[in-house]
């Protein structure tokens, strides 16, 4: 049975839709910038991946904006690319169509700005909990499109969306749904999520004049990831079903692996890294040999890049150098629980279209950081197996395995 | 402010908000329900009158608001403090 992609959507600092959003990736467009939304003059990481030019009341009621927080605004946007590109449904039984995205952070705007104003003892908006809970966007999809059969949300930081996608394909092959609405969502270019993650080291806070060179996966210099924002959503079906209805067919998604260092709440680990790897190629029933591509987790970090780097040599050996790796955190930064759904479309148009975008601000890689990550310019390659990585904050590695058919 | 600026102010507010309702038609009379506000929209309406007016609807008396009129009354009847 072939689970298989055939609708996408994108919400990102690169572009919103599929085409505009890859023609940047492939020109190694820069979409990190100083912070627009907010003051960020009191924060010590001054700087983000946004989405600027994002108007919801171009395709929501004022009553639905009031209702949902940015990342459901987001996802709900993606959904409808996503659903148009998929075309009709309609064969399906509205039981039998499932959501199940990510989000590592959910409604944290709303959580943010209703923390305030409770903190100045102001009423809060009575939609405040509706708008933070992190199910928020995946009950809006269901139900601006009648999706009525399972509905699910994963919450595992940096890899939500990575086992979202897991999740949905496991519906797929056990016969739960016939069709899932999946991927992530993430709006947390935020003060406080923002302190928060500044507060543990994470976050790039020396390039905060020099926003174009701050997000530099694997690169000499690089002193943190850079807070992203974004969505992206995918329509799996089985491959009969989907033919049969007349649909186009981007990819097959062929495994999906997911481990746990177990280890430590925040520092990764080689062994958890090279395990989620390895399961999701033997789910596909392949080999690491057959691998041709990796969509790297890539966030900028000083450790994590470096852990990342020796987790594919561990796993993929003399192989590895040969393999080429690209980092799309490089351009949009780290939009968290949206970030392996967008590095999954990546993916994706790499396997439509035999391009492989860049991993950009990398003229000079950190000499522990030794791979081909396609620096700064764009590969041509006729990539069958794609490798999409995403490894979380609770130690929880994803990888999902993307294929042509 | 006297009442019939408050009045006008109020109903301007209200038109703000409804959807698929002929603003025009809208008095101190009309119910919320009449506006098309289903329960939740209304918390949410009074939620948004306090912002709009500066005053702070005591949580129970809020159920007890059904009409435009009833906004009216209440702000007139607690005045915003320092205002």
């Amino acid at each position: 049975m072939h689970i298989v992609v055939t609708g996408m959507g994108i919400v990102s600092p690169i572009g919103t839709g599929i085409d505009p959003f890859w023609k940047n990736a492939v020109a190694g467009t820069n979409g990190i910038i100083s912070i627009q939304s907010f003051d960020a003059s009191k924060q010590r990481s001054r700087i983000a991946g946004e989405v600027t030019g994002f108007d919801p009341a171009s395709f929501l009621s004022a009553k639905q904006i009031e209702q949902t927080d940015r990342f459901t605004q987001l996802a709900l946007h993606a959904a409808s690319q996503a659903m148009a590109d998929a075309g009709s449904l309609e064969s399906y039984e509205p039981r039998r169509l499932a959501v199940s995205l990510g989000s590592g952070m959910g409604g944290f705007s709303t959580f943010e700005s209703s923390a305030a104003r409770r903190l100045q003892n102001k009423s809060v908006p009575p939609f405040t909990v509706p708008r933070i809970m992190a199910n928020s966007a995946a009950a809006w999809i269901a139900t601006k499109y009648g999706l009525k059969g399972v509905n699910l949300t994963t919450s595992t930081a940096c890899s939500s969306a990575a086992n979202a996608i897991g999740m949905a394909l496991d519906l797929l092959r056990s016969g739960k749904a016939d069709a899932v609405v999946t991927g992530g969502a993430e709006a947390c270019v935020l003060p406080l999520t923002m302190a928060g993650f500044e507060a543990l080291f994470a976050l790039s806070t020396g390039f905060n004049n020099d926003p174009a060179h701050a997000s530099r996966p694997f690169a000499k210099g690089r002193d943190g990831f850079v807070m992203g924002e974004g969505a992206g959503i995918l329509v799996l079906e089985r491959e009969d079903a989907a033919l049969k209805r007349g649909a186009k067919i981007y990819a097959q998604l062929a495994g999906y692996g997911c481990a746990c260092d177990a280890t430590h709440i925040v520092a990764p680990d080689i062994d958890g890294q090279a395990a989620a790897m390895q399961t999701a190629i033997e789910d596909a029933g392949m080999t690491p040999a057959q691998v041709d591509y990796i969509n790297a987790h890539a966030t900028s970090t000083p450790i994590g890049d470096v852990i990342e780097t020796k987790a594919i040599k561990q796993l993929f050996g003399e192989r590895a150098p040969e393999i080429p790796i690209s980092a799309t955190k490089s351009m949009i930064g780290h939009s968290i629980g949206a970030s392996a759904a967008i590095g999954s479309i990546a993916a994706i148009m790499t396997l439509q279209t035999g391009t492989i975008h860049p991993t950009i601000n990398l003229s000079e890689a950190d000499p522990e950081c030794d791979l081909n990550y396609t620096p700064n310019t764009a590969a041509q390659k006729k990539v069958q197996t794609a490798l999409c990585n995403a490894f979380g904050f609770g130690g929880n590695n994803a990888s999902i395995v993307f294929t042509t058919l | 402010m006297d009442t019939a600026d408050l009045e006008a102010k109020v109903i301007e507010f209200i038109a703000s908000k409804v959807e698929n309702v002929d603003a025009s038609t809208i008095t101190a009379a009309s119910k919320f329900e009449e506006l098309g506000f289903d329960s939740m929209d209304t918390v949410q309406l009074l939620f948004d009158a306090e912002d709009a007016f500066g005053v702070t609807f005591d949580g129970e008396e809020v159920k007890n608001l059904r009409t435009v009129g009833d906004i009216i009354t209440y702000i007139s009847e607690h005045p915003p403090k320092g205002k």
